[in-house]
């Protein structure tokens, strides 16, 4: 575990942290932007206004990039199962950036598989 | 008995084989092991004790109770209060045909010992063993057993022996109430502790224990290595500090009745210390330190640099204190790592908040503080409108990289990545399921980070530079790309990046899996190139099997032109969606989209709010399609 480069050991650390807070809280997805919103107060409001009350993700495959600007690239593909609903499948991008002593998401992009992962 | 007597050391050095295995694979080799030793159990008719009989399951122990008496007896003449017995060295303890730990769980020997001694003072020490003690860890232990134990008591010199932990009590009733609850508590994995009771000698901390006079001459000396500013008291190289020579006792660290004397000044005179400096005082292990958390919890800075400490299992000890700045450089443990990011990362393990380490910063850890003021990037412009040229450019980007791709020859992606591009490709992992044999192509390059037990091979398979990036893309099999079938997201654009992601599926043309259909995601981050084309910076893809549906809309021969809507672009299933709402509603199918999409997706939520607004007359003329 400690030989992870850098990178890896952020990365997967971060998406650890943020599906455990989606699947518990939402409401302390604090420092998350999305491309499409802007404001982190916006964004909260809009995750926890999602309208299932249960989410549950589970992470099937998680890869990680440096960028030439010291970000992070990680990617998530997964299932997930909000409320009743089928399991389906997801693909998150995140880019991680270190702003003032702290890895923050500055972007995040979120698609839904309208079909099954095998 | 000579033939039965051998098979029984067989099978008890099989046990403890995969016994000294320490880490993950201890458990199941034991586990193995215990299913082969039941069964040769029933069959023997000679008793012996394997290492692991705190392991056993409880039903067992039924069994070895008509053996505790007789063992008992047996070794009843063998007694003797200082102990032999519990020296893990088994294969010695078994070649004796005998083992002694069940002569401590009979009431008997103890019981004896006691009338034994009943003249003497009161005073009387016994050790308290836990085997296997090491793995847990000493506050959890301490009070599980405190809890559970029907006497109070107070342990002194609480160490670690190799796999054991023990400690001393000096009651004889405490003894005989930690003898009643071997195996009663439980630990996390649900195996029973067991807890294994004898006399012994005064514990070296108390016999050594330093008198008053000396403690008073301590405390004083410490009085002059304290710095009041900084709160911090430096007691390095103690053993070699003339400053102390003129006392009585020598005050060498690395000895129990020292270091618990140290720290007892500390707590009586210094009591907000903030940093503490052990250098260079041959300390080998830091179970004497471990009181620190109750006697000094407010230390933040610690040295403990050109000791004798050779792990970082040592650590584990102290890691209730909350450091902030650790020095460690000059110890043994410091050469077993291989990287000062594994240090750095193993070291952190035990002390999150640490900021520094062996004098230099380290880098942040992840954190998500809610309470942090809003993040600006001035650099970063978000919109949600992708401007027409953005979208051309990248459809421009994809046509040309995939026509190069599918060639057959990929050389010419040089062209397309940055020097220090970086690329990796993911393939998930499905734990019940072998590989599927069509991605078997791949397969060797998987670098899914749950997958990977090896570090290094990891490694090697983020591509760097584009040389590598392109040499190895054209180890992949051909591929033919259905471009109708791609769906890209724009993702992030500013001045310097544009980063998009593309779904979609492909087919391979030829090798092993011919024919096969994979879908796949593609993540580029890609700057401005001065031609006015992009440069790939960052390229992570994921492949894996198609589905059904999938495979039966991907097409053999590629049309060049992707297709990309306004915001996010939809499916097949999407525009059949808005194809229908727009002839059930009457709307013009950009507001039975706009509709959709405000719903989710959600057909009937989109019918039931579409049917309110109706109602409600909100929805403008202009939405309808004009009915000729």
């Amino acid at each position: 575990m400690g030989d992870k480069p850098i990178w890896e050991h952020i990365g997967s650390r971060f998406i650890q942290h943020y599906y455990q807070l989606f699947d518990n809280d939402r409401t302390q997805l604090g420092t998350v932007e999305r491309t499409a919103i802007q404001g982190k107060a916006a964004i909260v409001e809009k995750l926890s206004s999602l309208p299932f009350q249960k989410i549950q993700h589970s992470i099937t495959a998680q890869d990680h990039q440096p960028t030439p600007d010291s970000c992070i690239l990680s990617m998530a593909v997964g299932q997930l199962k909000a409320d009743e609903d089928p399991i389906m499948g997801f693909h998150q991008m995140f880019l991680l950036k270190n702003i003032s002593d702290a890895w923050v998401c500055t972007n995040d992009m979120f698609r839904l598989a309208l079909h099954n992962f095998r | 008995m000579v033939i039965g007597y051998r098979r029984v050391s067989k099978l008890v050095i099989l046990f403890l084989v995969s016994e000294d295995n320490d880490g993950g694979s201890s458990r199941q080799g034991r586990e193995k092991d215990w299913d082969s030793f039941q069964g040769d159990f029933r069959k023997q008719t000679h008793h012996y004790q394997q290492g692991g009989y705190e392991l056993q399951p409880p039903h067992l122990l039924k069994d070895y109770g008509y053996m505790e008496k007789r063992e008992v007896q047996r070794y009843q003449v063998r007694h003797t209060p200082y102990d032999v017995q519990h020296n893990k060295r088994g294969m010695k303890l078994h070649k004796e045909g005998c083992s002694d730990v069940t002569v401590w769980r009979g009431r008997k020997p103890l019981e004896r010992e006691m009338e034994n001694t009943q003249d003497e003072t009161t005073g009387r020490w016994f050790k308290i063993i836990i085997p296997y003690g090491r793995k847990y860890e000493k506050t959890w232990l301490m009070d599980s057993i405190q809890s559970h134990c029907s006497v109070p008591f107070t342990p002194v010199e609480f160490h670690y022996v190799k796999n054991r932990a023990q400690f001393f009590v000096q009651d004889a009733s405490a003894a005989y109430a930690l003898k009643d609850i071997s195996y009663k508590i439980c630990d996390a994995e649900n195996w029973k502790i067991a807890i294994f009771v004898s006399t012994s000698a005064v514990p070296y901390s108390v016999r050594d224990k330093l008198a008053p006079e000396e403690m008073e001459q301590l405390k004083l000396a410490m009085r002059k290595r304290y710095d009041v500013s900084q709160k911090a008291l430096d007691l390095r190289s103690l053993l070699y500090d003339p400053g102390f020579a003129h006392l009585d006792i020598d005050i060498i660290l690395n000895r129990r009745n020292c270091m618990a004397a140290t720290l007892q000044v500390i707590k009586e005179n210094f009591p907000e210390l903030l940093s503490l400096n052990l250098r260079n005082n041959k300390l080998y292990q830091l179970d004497g330190l471990s009181d620190i958390i109750q006697m000094a919890p407010t230390v933040k800075i610690l040295n403990l640099s050109k000791n004798e400490l050779n792990s970082t299992w040592e650590l584990d000890k102290i890691k209730g204190l909350k450091l902030e700045e650790l020095w460690l450089e000059g110890n043994p443990l410091c050469d077993t790592f291989q990287s000062q990011l594994t240090y750095v990362s193993a070291i952190r393990k035990y002390f999150p908040n640490l900021s520094r380490l062996d004098g230099q910063d380290l880098p942040p850890q992840i954190t998500t503080d809610i309470d942090k003021p809003d993040l600006t990037s001035p650099s970063i412009k978000e919109s949600c409108e992708r401007s027409d040229a953005m979208k051309k450019q990248v459809v421009q980007f994809l046509q040309q990289y995939y026509l190069i791709y599918d060639s057959g020859n990929r050389q010419s992606l040089l062209g397309a990545y940055h020097d220090e591009a970086c690329f990796s490709l993911t393939i998930p992992y499905i734990p019940n399921n072998p590989a599927p044999s069509s991605l078997f192509e791949y397969f060797k390059d998987n670098r899914n980070m749950k997958n990977l037990l090896d570090p290094n091979l990891r490694f090697q398979l983020l591509k760097h530079t584009k040389h590598d990036i392109v040499s190895s893309l054209c180890v992949f099999p051909k591929t033919q790309h259905d471009l109708n079938s791609f769906l890209v997201d724009m993702w992030l654009q500013s001045e310097k990046m544009l980063c998009f992601c593309v779904h979609g599926v492909f087919k391979e043309v030829e090798g092993r899996s011919q024919g096969s259909v994979h879908a796949f995601t593609r993540t580029f981050i890609t700057t401005p190139a001065s031609d006015s084309s992009l440069c790939i910076m960052n390229d992570e893809l994921f492949v894996r099997e198609a589905t059904l549906n999938e495979t039966q809309r991907a097409v053999s021969i590629p049309v060049p032109t992707p297709s990309c809507s306004t915001g996010s672009t939809l499916s097949q299933e999407q525009q059949e969606m808005v194809q229908i709402f727009s002839i059930q509603s009457g709307m013009k199918p950009q507001w039975s989209q706009k509709c959709l999409e405000d719903n989710e997706w959600d057909y009937i939520k989109a019918a039931q709010v579409f049917a309110t607004f109706k109602a409600q007359g909100k929805i403008p003329e202009e939405a309808f399609k004009q009915i000729s």
